[in-house]
């Protein structure tokens, strides 16, 4: 498995090495010493597993996740951050705490997806203080307001600010239905399909929301279903 | 306690000495010196301390001045009645064993005008009391108020470096064994200097040195090529006591806000030198001041500018500018008499 390790301290990374010299499993492919290097680094390397610390000159961790299209599995080093980590409630494959103790490399490790399975793709989503890692497929809902988009997932509603189109042109269109000018659902997502008093379709989604499809979105709506 | 106790016994000589010998000028304008004269007052004198020392220590003992006002009021009365009383009997006493009969000088009316004359100057001697102890007790607060303020503005150790310096001490185990020994030898005599716990408010110059010195040599472990350090102390200033971490502040500011968002790294140049009774010492390092040095920056540098006001008033200050080429640097001017 293609691991990166970001730190900005190369005695850090120095020790993360010799840790992950027991594991045979892990091929380090590379190591960057800002979040610049490491934005760089995994565009060439296409990593599947990132260990990063937050603070660093420059581009910090969350900056660097902010800028990925992609997210690979994430693993923060941190001295101190902790509560920094449980308060943006990124939910990352794991965290370890700086001097990392063997054992507990292991542990995060064995959370780590090998590569053979298919990629399950996240993003890193910020609004205002709150960060969160999500895994597209549990995103239900994308709502355009204005030139920001609310993403429904768990209990949570952040804003982004990016538009919803911009955002349409990135999702798997298989897996995301555009409802209409103001909705993109996850198909996965919807649990019934009724006709509305106009002749469209409404979608009931598991959790109890319900889109409207727009009128030429409702015929392609069936046809998806159909298929 | 010494110099306090020392200053209620001279507050209790001096106070009945003066209030004797004022009586005893009419005495002897009335009648004459005589050892009679002389023996009466002296004694009275000596009683008197005595009496209200012991009213002093029922006071202590009762607590009475921990009472609201309306409840010690008339404790304090009662007390000087019973001490008025008893010197009024005693000088009775000591009047009719000096001259061998109750009849002499000691008329009805003239006793009951001693009495209440006694009540009066003892209950005065209370109130004193009551209001030296209030006022030394209320200074007290000020100074244990103004110790918490202290403390709380001093600055601890940032857990991030010890963590992240532990961990660099971990990877140079491997890498260097004497090294990493070496880093043991600096963080414990930082820690030392954190936990002691009685610290004092202002160490002198070259002892914070010592300590931001084995700071940035960590540091600079981390760091590597990224810091270059500079620390130039002229004679004379190593003497002068400063407040405790202060100097660590500024070092810390200037390497998080300063130096480690700099890619390449940059220097770092401390500075202490002495002008016209002033310690002036700069800490310089490479960057920009920017508008984030509002927050964090803004916490370290507002609490060394909170401790300066209390410790030295006006006469010390601290500013940061940025300078020209690139570099931010922070001053503070200290008296050198405290």
């Amino acid at each position: 498995m293609k691991a990166l390790i970001v730190d900005d301290e190369r005695l850090a990374r120095q020790e993360l090495r010799r840790l992950l010299a027991a594991h045979a499993e892990i091929d380090i492919v590379g190591e960057a010493r800002s979040g610049e290097e490491a934005l760089e680094r995994i565009q060439q390397e296409s990593p599947d597993l990132v260990f990063l610390d937050i603070q660093m000159p420059g581009l910090s961790g969350f900056d660097l996740l902010e800028r990925l299209e992609d997210l690979p599995q994430i693993i923060f080093t941190t001295a101190y951050d902790e509560y920094a980590l449980k308060a943006f409630e990124v939910n990352a494959l794991d965290y370890l705490l700086k001097p990392v103790a063997p054992e507990r490399l292991d542990a995060a490790l064995r959370k780590v997806r090998p590569p053979a399975q298919p990629r399950m793709e996240q993003v890193f989503v910020r609004d205002g203080e709150r960060c969160w890692i999500v895994r597209l497929q549990d995103i239900f809902l994308l709502e355009s307001d204005g030139n920001y988009t609310r993403l429904y997932f768990g209990k949570q509603r952040p804003l982004i600010p990016r538009s919803l189109t911009a955002l349409e042109q990135r999702l798997d269109p298989t897996a995301f239905f555009r409802a209409g000018r103001k909705h993109i659902v996850n198909l996965q997502w919807i649990e019934k399909v009724e006709e509305g008093v106009a002749g469209n379709l409404v979608a009931t989604l598991r959790g109890g929301q319900t889109v409207e499809m727009s009128r030429r979105q409702s015929a392609r709506l069936r046809e998806v279903l159909e298929l | 306690m010494i110099s306090r106790n020392t200053d209620y016994w001279l507050c209790e000589i001096l106070g009945w000495g003066a209030y004797t010998a004022f009586t005893l000028t009419f005495a002897v304008a009335q009648a004459g010196w005589s050892a009679g004269v002389v023996a009466r007052y002296g004694l009275f004198w000596l009683y008197s301390i005595a009496l209200t020392h012991g009213l002093r220590r029922i006071i202590r003992q009762r607590k009475w001045l921990e009472l609201p006002p309306l409840r010690w009021l008339p404790r304090l009365l009662g007390g000087a009645a019973v001490v008025g009383t008893i010197q009024a009997l005693l000088v009775v006493a000591v009047d009719a064993a000096l001259s061998g009969s109750l009849a002499n000088a000691t008329a009805l009316q003239f006793v009951l005008l001693l009495w209440l004359t006694f009540i009066g100057v003892t209950f005065l001697w209370c109130v004193l009391y009551a209001a030296i102890r209030r006022y030394r007790a209320s200074l007290e607060m000020q100074l244990s108020l103004r110790e918490a303020e202290l403390r709380a503005l001093e600055a601890q150790l940032d857990p991030h470096f010890l963590f992240n310096c532990l961990n660099s001490i971990r990877g140079m185990i491997a890498e260097n064994p004497a090294e990493a020994q070496n880093m043991v030898t600096r963080l414990a005599n930082i820690l030392r200097y954190n936990l002691q716990r009685d610290r004092q408010h202002t160490m002198p110059l070259a002892r914070e040195v010592e300590v931001v010195s084995d700071y940035l040599a960590l540091e600079s472990a981390r760091f590597e090529e990224r810091l270059r350090v500079k620390i130039e102390i002229e004679p004379g200033a190593e003497e002068v006591p400063v407040p405790t971490m202060l100097l660590q502040t500024l070092v810390e500011n200037s390497l998080k806000h300063g130096i480690q968002p700099l890619p390449g790294g940059g220097e770092l140049l401390v500075r202490a030198r002495i002008r016209q009774q002033l310690l002036v010492i700069e800490v310089e390092n490479s960057g920009h001041l920017h508008g984030s040095q509002s927050d964090g920056a803004g916490v370290g540098l507002l609490n060394a500018r909170q401790r300066l006001r209390l410790l030295y008033g006006e006469r010390a200050g601290l500013c940061l500018a940025g300078g020209e080429n690139g570099r931010v640097k922070a001053s503070v001017e200290i008296p050198v008499i405290p």
